[in-house]
């Protein structure tokens, strides 16, 4: 049966497609270096714009001028050096001895590359690994390992050199486009001592009001890792690969996996912006946009930790006879239950920091409060709620990560 | 003595790689037999065994056990059968975290009421049965004990326990000493002998060397490449045979 099947796979594709395949590692090395100067010319050109013409723009001149100089740069670079995509996929180019090619095998090939490998008939006509202008200039491409590679140092190598520029040439571009200003940075740093000076002399006065706040804090992380628990547990199986079989199973799973990461890549920030808006301003709403993140954080959690459950003990309470429940239950069950514990603290600690800052946005409890006092420039007020805050993050850390450690 | 257990035609295809893992396996095992699976690794052992419990879903070919087709049993009628079908495994397949009682119980749990078992709730007399396993196969002092803190050897003799809490008809042995060593094996299989002579079970055991074969089993079942190439007494193995079986470089290894 499986015999007939691989006779069958070997001989149906024509020579042009099983050439194209087997030289698939060229193009990638081509289109390699070509996004590689690519990026490199609109950083380039960025950096120039921004010295010479005080300008914000990456590209100047038209795209097909750009495209037909790197198409050239890269062959080029292909045919008189190492680039950085033949360093990827370890492939040299050598004569048919063995020896490093002269200068003029190296010239036919580049040359003779426009109307073979460019079009790409000639690799589609390759012949064992070799494309036309291969043969044309007698030179070969072979796997790193197969050459006597001379030993220039870092400094004379294409790729490392190409790779040095790169870094440097994405550096300067970065800094002009984040508009990183040192001085600006020193210069204005004596204006926040008026800042430093009142979180120092916390306003003690609003220490009670603060506890108040900070226990619907507390209050609110609970409510969500609570909730967030009671549906990522059962939904963590419908997110497990294997525990999801059959054509059912798989639909289920997709569309669980797929809701929770869309889910779990929006911040509780933006969730709580929406719960504002959906149920007003206050702890509420906090509470719903760190459940609907918790949700989605543990369910990922905890269906990575079933996935990698010993299959053992579940076949072994499936042959006793046991049905699906006990089998859940006796085989899964125990595996799983210090995991999700150790995960659920954990998340616990983050809803907990997380809490403190959702207030910004109106969700309520001590970071809301802390925004007021900040948007008022009232830095005494903010440093006494600050310091609760630090209080609370640092013990919920600490138990949390002991608690952690005793669970293993 | 009437057949206990037919297989017909048993074959299995795994889809990914598609790969031919039985190949048309047909035998019929006796009541009171100790069958013994020989072959090399990958032959087809474990998947004959899992089939037959419809752990894996074979492709196509029927199972008959005490004349019931196991193949076309409803999910309810299966359990029920491998209520009467115990197990043991390579890797004891014990849920590590859990007690020693509580695995030995674990395989009652096809007899129990399953609302009660899921709250941990077990009745007497099936405690008392468990401990009294334990016993039997030497260990009731491990009773309290987490699973991995169990010696490979007795690990393996809580998964005897275990299936010894079935009243199983027919045991299953997939590879039961290839994780031990040969003194703790003998100990081992001397147990399932125990269990064949003297409560009547029927034993399916593959193991890998063909010293124990010879030594356990009352007929021998080789597998090649999911294909059965020898069928009978372990003493007429002889060196033509063995490499039929093994391959020509193989060297035969004897446990003592």
């Amino acid at each position: 049966m499986k015999d007939r099947y691989y006779a069958g796979f070997m001989q149906e594709k024509p020579r042009w497609m099983r050439s194209l395949a087997d030289l698939r590692g060229r193009l990638f090395v081509f289109i390699t270096d070509a996004i590689a100067l690519i990026y490199l010319w609109t950083m380039v050109s960025y950096c120039w714009n921004t010295f010479v013409f005080h300008t914000k723009s990456f590209v100047t001149l038209p795209w097909w001028v750009m495209l037909l100089v790197v198409i050239e740069a890269a062959a080029l670079w292909e045919n008189f050096g190492v680039s950085i995509g033949m360093k990827l996929l370890g492939l040299r180019l050598t004569s048919a001895d063995g020896s490093a090619p002269s200068l003029g095998n190296r010239a036919l090939r580049y040359l003779t590359w426009h109307f073979s490998g460019l079009p790409l008939v000639g690799v589609m006509a390759a012949k064992d690994g070799q494309a036309w202008h291969d043969r044309l200039s007698g030179l070969r491409v072979v796997g790193a390992k197969d050459v006597e590679t001379e030993r220039y140092p870092w400094y004379r190598r294409s790729w490392s050199i190409a790779l040095l520029v790169l870094l440097i040439v994405t550096l300067v571009a970065a800094m002009l486009v984040t508009r990183v200003d040192f001085v600006k940075f020193f210069t204005g740093a004596p204006k926040t001592g008026r800042i430093w000076r009142a979180f120092l002399s916390p306003e003690w006065s609003l220490l009670g009001d603060g506890i108040r706040l900070l226990i619907v804090t507390i209050f609110m992380a609970f409510m969500a890792t609570l909730f967030g628990v009671l549906i990522a547990v059962p939904l963590s199986f419908l997110a497990a690969r294997n525990l999801t079989q059959g054509l059912l199973g798989r639909t289920v799973y997709t569309i669980v996996r797929g809701a929770m990461s869309i889910t779990r890549s929006i911040e509780p920030i933006i969730w709580a912006i929406i719960f504002v808006v959906w149920v007003r301003v206050g702890a509420f709403p906090g509470v719903l946009a760190l459940f609907v993140h918790s949700v989605a954080d543990l369910t990922k959690l905890y269906s990575e930790r079933l996935e990698s459950i010993d299959p053992g003990p579940v076949e072994a309470i499936r042959a006793t006879g046991a049905n699906r429940v006990q089998v859940i239950i006796y085989g899964i069950i125990p595996q799983i239950i210090n995991p999700y514990l150790s995960f659920t603290l954990y998340r616990w600690d983050i809803n907990v920091r997380m809490a403190t800052i959702i207030g910004i946005v109106g969700g309520g409890g001590i970071g809301q409060r802390l925004y007021q006092y900040t948007k008022l420039w009232r830095w005494s007020e903010a440093g006494l709620l600050m310091l609760l805050i630090m209080l609370v993050v640092w013990a919920m850390d600490y138990t949390s990560s002991r608690l952690r450690a005793r669970l293993g | 003595m009437a057949d206990h257990l037919v297989v017909e035609h048993l074959t299995k295809v795994y889809k990914r790689g598609d790969v031919l893992a039985l190949d048309d396996i047909s035998f019929s095992v006796k009541k009171g037999e100790f069958l013994v699976l020989i072959g090399l690794s990958g032959s087809g052992k474990s998947t004959l065994l899992r089939c037959i419990n419809r752990l894996i879903e074979p492709t196509a070919g029927k199972v008959y056990f005490d004349g019931i087709d196991v193949t076309a049993a409803s999910s309810k009628d299966l359990r029920h059968l491998r209520r009467r079908m115990a197990m043991i495994f390579q890797q004891f397949n014990l849920v590590k975290r859990s007690s020693v009682l509580t695995n030995v119980l674990s395989g009652r749990l096809g007899y129990v009421n399953p609302w009660l078992s899921a709250a941990h709730q077990f009745p007497h007399p099936e405690i008392k049965m468990a401990m009294a396993n334990l016993e039997r196969v030497g260990i009731p002092e491990q009773a309290y004990k987490r699973a991995d803190e169990l010696s490979g050897g007795q690990q393996q003799r809580v998964g005897i326990a275990r299936a010894l809490m079935q009243a199983p008809e027919l045991l299953m042995a997939d590879e039961p000493v290839s994780a031990l060593d040969p003194a703790t094996s003998h100990s081992v299989m001397r147990y399932l002998e125990l269990m064949n002579r003297e409560d009547g079970v029927t034993v399916i055991a593959s193991l890998h060397f063909l010293s124990l074969a010879r030594r356990y089993g009352t007929r021998i079942l080789a597998l090649k490449d999911g294909k059965i190439v020898y069928e009978g007494l372990p003493s007429e193995i002889d060196e033509a045979r063995f490499k039929k079986i093994y391959g020509e470089e193989a060297e035969q290894v004897e446990v003592h």
